[in-house]
């Protein structure tokens, strides 16, 4: 079953990744393509954000890391449409702009992969990835573009899924998401997050879904990635964005930054090096 | 058939040859599945055939079959489609018999022609699926629970509405299940000829519609059925749709008006599920209900939709009911519910929802009826085909999730 033909992996020729440019028009303004200022969010009594910022360009993969309940998959719901926050501002592309609804993120040009992928077992794959937003013709469903779009995206990710008819529940988890991940890219997205993605991956698993990440950002989008891992951070981010109870507290540069500065701005401590960090690696 | 030659170089045997037979099994995918179910039809049918001494298959002992069984197959494609969301409902037996005492007053006492009183009919269906669709939808109230209080509510309300039986003698209404199409075409030898011209068109455009989505999955790029597979399919289906003409037209009036409207009916509930947005979206609402909502799956609307469709095709049952008995009774639909529900899982839907076909529920339908009509030409007790056809559904649906597990593991 897991055996690929070798026919269908990586013949992605440059006419195709032409083809995939185009349907994702960038702005390569200077301008971050989504800027959050002093987000809130309050669950009860619980403050789950308080007050963060966050700016995100094209072409850039930013990582948004914290210990648990720091407020990272709240941040990825406010983005995403699922939560709204109770105060602070939301720029896209310098426009200020409000994202009550998923739908609303999507228009917005937003897409999200959530950490509980929300993927349906008994369909297609491409029924998956168009799910929600079915490409109509004369009033059914137009299965032929859909599957031949799907099956463009997929190769745009350089994705090894045998069938784009294949159904998901025979899919490795790797593979589903690869799936996951090229549903966002359906719809001219600017923007994508990223929850926990290589969550409960195997090595080889996790190395495929990154390298999809790195498409990602070459296709030029705005890509923002939570993770736990911080091997999976440093391997693909630009920027490391660190929030601890609710808070901003801290923005490293991927590529410099050394790992006992993260980890130190993740769990608090306010020393640098201590041996008990490289206990926790 | 110039077709087949088109299609024959594309598939060159020898291509067919490397690929390993595992892989070629799955990808015979769900198909291998459905074909199950059909194969079971038919060795039940010939069994059957063989023990009443061939009695099974006389021509108006068939035309029977659907004018008892038309009620089911019309409940299971509504069943199908909610229990593909998840769902379940328990309450069609009571609405069958509350719309058909409706149905029933309104033509004796309330003198509306025949066709007014079938609108009517749909149309209470299908506002009772609305109240429940409601409930369930929009309140959030489990379906198990709002149609198992929906069982009792309009059980009671016949009870109210029938208080004795009321007789209907509208020869019109009537004749929805006792009726045949007239034979304006007139005789060939003993057969219809009415009868055999629609199965020679149903063979037709079964086979054109499966061409088409050949060509279109060939047009793609996309996995085809092995030919061979594919046209012992077409021949098997014009088999079984020419002999099942044959035996129509030769049966005393021809060919049934009801089963003319359930195969309108099936015809456009497969389409439904098969070929729109909707249906696609019942399936996601019912593989992974959180994961359709956050992909903008409008979940709720599509929840009070299948119940309103259920309920408009419980009206459908109520009126197919009350015509065949000629006489509305409060007692009427009892267990219906539950032969729909039977006739969806012996045609392979899940419990767990996301898995289920409108063909499977009727073939389900198809089996039971073939085994009631079996057994009651062989004079077995009552009782005892009650507890075989109990035997079969747990057998089905075993023999089913077995094969599932075996096909997981390999």
């Amino acid at each position: 079953m897991s055996a690929v033909d070798p026919a269908q992996v990586g013949d992605f020729t440059d006419q195709q990744h032409d083809d995939v440019e185009q349907v994702i028009t960038m702005s390569t303004s200077p301008v971050p393509l989504l800027s959050m200022r002093g987000i809130s969010k309050n669950f009860g009594a619980v403050e789950a954000l308080a007050g963060v910022d966050l700016d995100v360009f094209a072409h850039e993969v930013v990582a948004l890391v914290g210990d648990n309940g720091a407020g990272k998959s709240t941040l990825a719901k406010v983005i995403a449409g699922a939560h709204t926050p109770d105060s602070g501002l939301i720029e896209i592309a310098g426009e200020p702009t409000s994202i009550p609804t998923p739908s609303a993120a999507r228009t917005l040009g937003v897409a999200t992969v959530f950490q509980d992928l929300a993927l349906c077992d008994n369909l297609d794959v491409t029924s998956n990835l168009f799910l929600g937003r079915e490409v109509k013709r004369g009033g059914l469903r137009d299965d032929g573009y859909m599957e031949a779009t799907a099956r463009r995206v997929l190769q745009a990710l350089n994705s090894r899924i045998p069938s784009v008819r294949t159904p998901l529940s025979t899919l490795s988890a790797g593979q589903r998401q690869a799936v996951a991940i090229a549903r966002t890219l359906i719809g001219e997205p600017r923007i994508v997050v990223l929850d926990e993605p290589t969550a409960a991956l195997s090595v080889g698993q996790t190395a495929e879904v990154l390298t999809h990440i790195e498409r990602l950002r070459e296709l030029g989008l705005a890509v923002i990635l939570i993770s736990h891992n911080m091997t999976d951070v440093r391997a693909v981010s630009d920027r490391i964005v660190v929030l601890r109870h609710g808070r901003n507290n801290g923005t490293f540069d991927a590529a410099t930054t050394s790992h006992e500065a993260v980890l130190a701005a993740i769990t608090g401590a306010t020393v640098r090096s201590t041996p008990r960090l490289h206990a926790l690696r | 058939m110039s077709t087949d030659t088109n299609l024959a170089p594309a598939m060159p045997s020898g291509e067919q040859a490397r690929i390993p037979l595992s892989q070629r099994l799955s990808g015979l995918g769900g198909n291998a599945r459905q074909y199950g179910i059909f194969a079971a039809l038919i060795v039940i049918i010939l069994l059957f055939q063989g023990l009443t001494d061939g009695r099974l298959l006389k021509p108006d002992n068939v035309v029977s079959l659907f004018q008892q069984n038309a009620y089911v197959m019309v409940l299971a494609i509504g069943m199908v489609m909610v229990i593909v969301a998840g769902h379940i409902d328990l309450s069609v037996g009571s609405v069958v018999a509350l719309v058909g005492g409706i149905v029933a007053l309104s033509i004796t006492d309330w003198g509306l022609p025949w066709w007014v009183a079938v609108l009517l009919g749909v149309a209470i269906g299908a506002v009772v699926g609305a109240w429940q669709g409601f409930w369930i939808a929009y309140v959030g109230i489990p379906a198990f629970i709002v149609t198992l209080a929906g069982m009792l509510i309009f059980r009671g309300l016949a009870l109210v509405v029938v208080s004795q039986t009321i007789r209907v003698n509208d020869d019109n209404f009537n004749s929805i299940v006792s009726g045949s199409l007239p034979n304006f075409l007139g005789f060939s030898g003993d057969m219809d000829v009415v009868t055999l011209v629609i199965g020679a068109l149903t063979i037709a455009a079964f086979a054109i519609a499966q061409f088409r989505a050949r060509m279109q999955l060939r047009k793609h790029d996309l996995h085809v059925e092995a030919l061979g597979l594919f046209i012992a399919k077409l021949v098997g289906v014009a088999v079984a749709v020419g002999f099942l003409s044959v035996l129509l037209s030769l049966s005393a009036g021809g060919m049934p008006i009801i089963l003319v409207i359930v195969g309108v009916l099936i015809v456009a509930y497969t389409f439904l599920m098969g070929r729109t947005v909707f249906g696609r979206h019942i399936y996601a609402v019912g593989g992974n209900r959180p994961a359709a909502s956050l992909s903008g799956v409008r979940t709720k609307r599509v929840d009070f939709m299948i119940f309103v469709n259920i309920g408009a095709l419980a009206g459908v049952a109520a009126i197919i009911t009350t015509a065949r008995g000629g006489a509305a009774v409060a007692a009427a639909g009892q267990n219906f519910e539950l032969d729909a529900i039977a006739a969806c899982f012996i045609g392979g839907a899940a419990v767990t929802g996301g898995i289920g076909r409108i063909s499977g529920a009727i073939v389900g339908a198809l089996i039971m009826g073939v085994l009631n009509m079996g057994l009651s030409i062989m004079s077995v007790d009552p009782s005892w085909q009650q507890a075989i056809k109990g035997l079969v559904l747990l057998f089905a649906v075993a023999f089913d999730l077995i094969n599932k597990r075996r096909a997981g593991t390999s």
